[in-house]
């Protein structure tokens, strides 16, 4: 059961993958809610959805391999370029000429693809919790992905082989990492939940997608132009918040660090993301007008 | 009756968590001694009454409600004599039912407040009961939310235990004991918060109900078990027949502490309307906020309360 459910909902076919989206609210201007890594599907953002979408447009999409999108088994949609061409096509099939992407994780990689590529369908950009090669990650997460698994303790589980003999225990660490505040336990439900809803196949096809490279980044950082806002927790153990300070510079973007946040401080701190969200595109677009504040 | 100041715990010291709203008047009431402390909130023109509970809980366990109920009423609330910030007095006779009665009686007095809508949880279901069959002039209305009336439908494993003897199992409702409390009070606690919230995903709630617990102690918990000796099964159900005020009784479907058929049996012998909540545990104000809220606000309403 759903808090809001969509004004309408539809499928967008890209390079013979099928994508669904749905559309919250009839507000102005539009918000592009971007999927993430595939191990979850669009309803991540079941805590923002229901406020947006009573000020704003709000449209949510599956990306490829989970939820109601096809689940490709080749690296080719899950590509950073793909995957923002993806997003242009709900864009498109919509009705969107212009949008704010907000974008979690690995999506900040795609949303500034976007904003280099397509910058007139860009209005502002909000990024949480970016994890994209600008800085380094994590150290001490060196066992080796593609060789078996010796150990499968900590991130020892982030393994091709753990994956496939223990899914279910790799999304359980993998999400008591990003959901490190206490009471986390539904949304770390939440999560494995819809990470089940694909498989390892899925997420081993995504994983041999290459990320992209620093130069790439800062030439994409460099080509856009509209207002940014990046938002990163102090407890993010998935990405470091480095990597949010240098995006903020490299965008000229304003940074907004969440004290005690986990990676996904949308579940965990829906209304101050939610706020933020908003004041943010009362900046960045036209007043949402004759709606309530 | 004669009040012993109970020294202050480290537990109490600790600071208070941050407030949704803070009450726009506090102070205490001295009764026999006692000194009991209230707050309120709101300034509507019906007042609420959140009654307090089993002093292993202060009135903090009503911060679900009172920012909501606030903004269309005048609440009041107070806590239990036994935690808080309100005395915990010395021998098992300060902490029978007619004492948090007289106590409610003498917040009402205190802040002025002539009638009002009662909201009792568990004990406090029964002690709103008593209030309204003793003093109707004071009582427009009775919300009873899993209310504990010992002598309906107890609970089978928790009459399986002695309070008093010394038990040579430590498990299940074996905790509810004088001797583990003393051993093992946290534990205790622990176990009580883990019954009382059994839905999932309660972790909030479990953790601010023992650090709730943790601000009075097993001696005084102790007094307050002893202290609540229930009226006979006829003297409870003359009580509940003299009630005249409407009443509603809200309950857990799933309550592991007091069941289901104890609230169902209130409504009955009230005359009360009986409202259960699906899947709810024992202290639905936690876990289930905004629908026993928007059922205060619709019982207040239905009594000519008027919302602002």
């Amino acid at each position: 059961m759903r808090a809001r459910e969509p004004d309408a909902e539809g499928y967008v076919e890209r390079d013979g993958v099928k994508l669904h989206y749905e559309v919250f609210g009839d507000g102005a201007p539009t918000l592009l809610l971007m999927p993430t890594w595939t191990i979850v599907h669009a309803r991540f953002w079941k805590a923002q959805v229901p406020y947006l979408a009573r000020h704003f447009r709000v449209v949510t999409y599956d990306g490829p391999g989970n939820g109601r999108s096809d689940r490709p088994l080749d690296p080719a949609p899950y590509q950073a370029e793909a995957q923002g061409r993806s997003a242009l096509a709900v864009l498109d099939a919509t009705g969107t000429e212009r949008a704010v992407p907000v974008s979690l994780s690995m999506a900040v990689q795609w949303a500034l693809w976007l904003m280099a590529y397509r910058p007139e369908r860009v209005l502002g950009s909000v990024f949480i919790g970016p994890s994209l090669d600008i800085a380094p990650g994590y150290t001490g997460r060196e066992e080796p992905f593609d060789e078996p698994y010796v150990s499968t303790e900590g991130w020892a589980r982030y393994n091709r082989y753990y994956w496939r003999d223990h899914y279910r225990d790799f999304l359980e660490f993998f999400f008591s990492q990003c959901f490190v505040e206490p009471h986390s336990t539904k949304p770390i439900e939440d999560t494995v939940g819809w990470g089940l809803e694909t498989t390892p196949g899925v997420l081993l096809a995504e994983n041999d997608a290459e990320w992209v490279d620093e130069a790439t980044l800062r030439d994409w950082c460099a080509a856009s132009c509209c207002p940014v806002l990046v938002v990163h927790g102090t407890k993010d153990r998935i990405s470091p918040l480095r990597r949010a300070e240098l995006l903020a510079e490299a965008t000229g973007g304003a940074l907004v660090v969440l004290e005690g946040a986990g990676h996904i401080p949308m579940a965990r701190d829906p209304v101050r993301v939610n706020l933020l969200i908003r004041e943010f595109v009362g900046l960045a677009g036209p007043p949402a007008a004759g709606r309530r504040p | 009756m004669t009040a012993v100041q109970a020294p202050v715990s480290a537990a109490r010291s600790a600071p208070e968590q941050t407030r949704a709203r803070y009450p726009d008047a506090k102070g205490y009431v001295e009764r026999d001694g006692v000194r009991l402390f209230w707050e309120r909130y709101g300034d509507g023109d019906t007042t609420v009454l959140l009654l307090p509970t089993w002093s292993i809980v202060h009135s903090r366990h009503w911060k679900a409600q009172i920012p909501y109920l606030a903004r269309h009423f005048r609440v009041l609330t107070f806590d239990g004599r036994g935690n808080g910030r309100s005395d915990r007095p010395a021998g098992a006779g300060a902490y029978d039912d007619e004492q948090y009665v007289a106590d409610a009686v003498a917040v009402l007095d205190a802040t002025s407040t002539r009638e009002a809508v009662l909201i009792g949880l568990s004990r406090g279901g029964r002690w709103a009961v008593e209030l309204a069959a003793a003093r109707p002039e004071r009582v427009l209305g009775a919300m009873l939310i899993d209310p504990a009336i010992s002598f309906m439908a107890p609970l089978p494993q928790r009459q399986a235990f002695s309070f008093d003897e010394e038990l040579d199992t430590t498990e299940g409702w074996a905790k509810f004991n004088r001797h583990y409390w003393r051993r093992e009070y946290r534990d205790f606690l622990e176990f009580f918060a883990s019954e009382a919230f059994s839905e999932s995903h309660s972790t909030k709630q479990i953790e601010d109900f023992v650090g709730w617990g943790l601000e009075t102690g097993p001696e005084t918990l102790t007094l307050t078990q002893l202290g609540a000796q229930p009226a006979s099964r006829s003297e409870m159900e003359a009580t509940l027949g003299r009630v005249r005020c409407p009443v509603l009784v809200v309950h857990g479907e799933d309550d592991q502490v007091r069941l289901h058929a104890v609230g169902a049996a209130a409504a009955e012998l009230t005359g009360g309307q009986l409202v259960t909540i699906e899947g709810g545990g024992h202290c639905p104000q936690a876990r289930h906020p905004v629908q026993i809220n928007l059922l205060i606000r619709e019982f207040v309403e239905s009594l000519g309360g008027m919302a602002r």
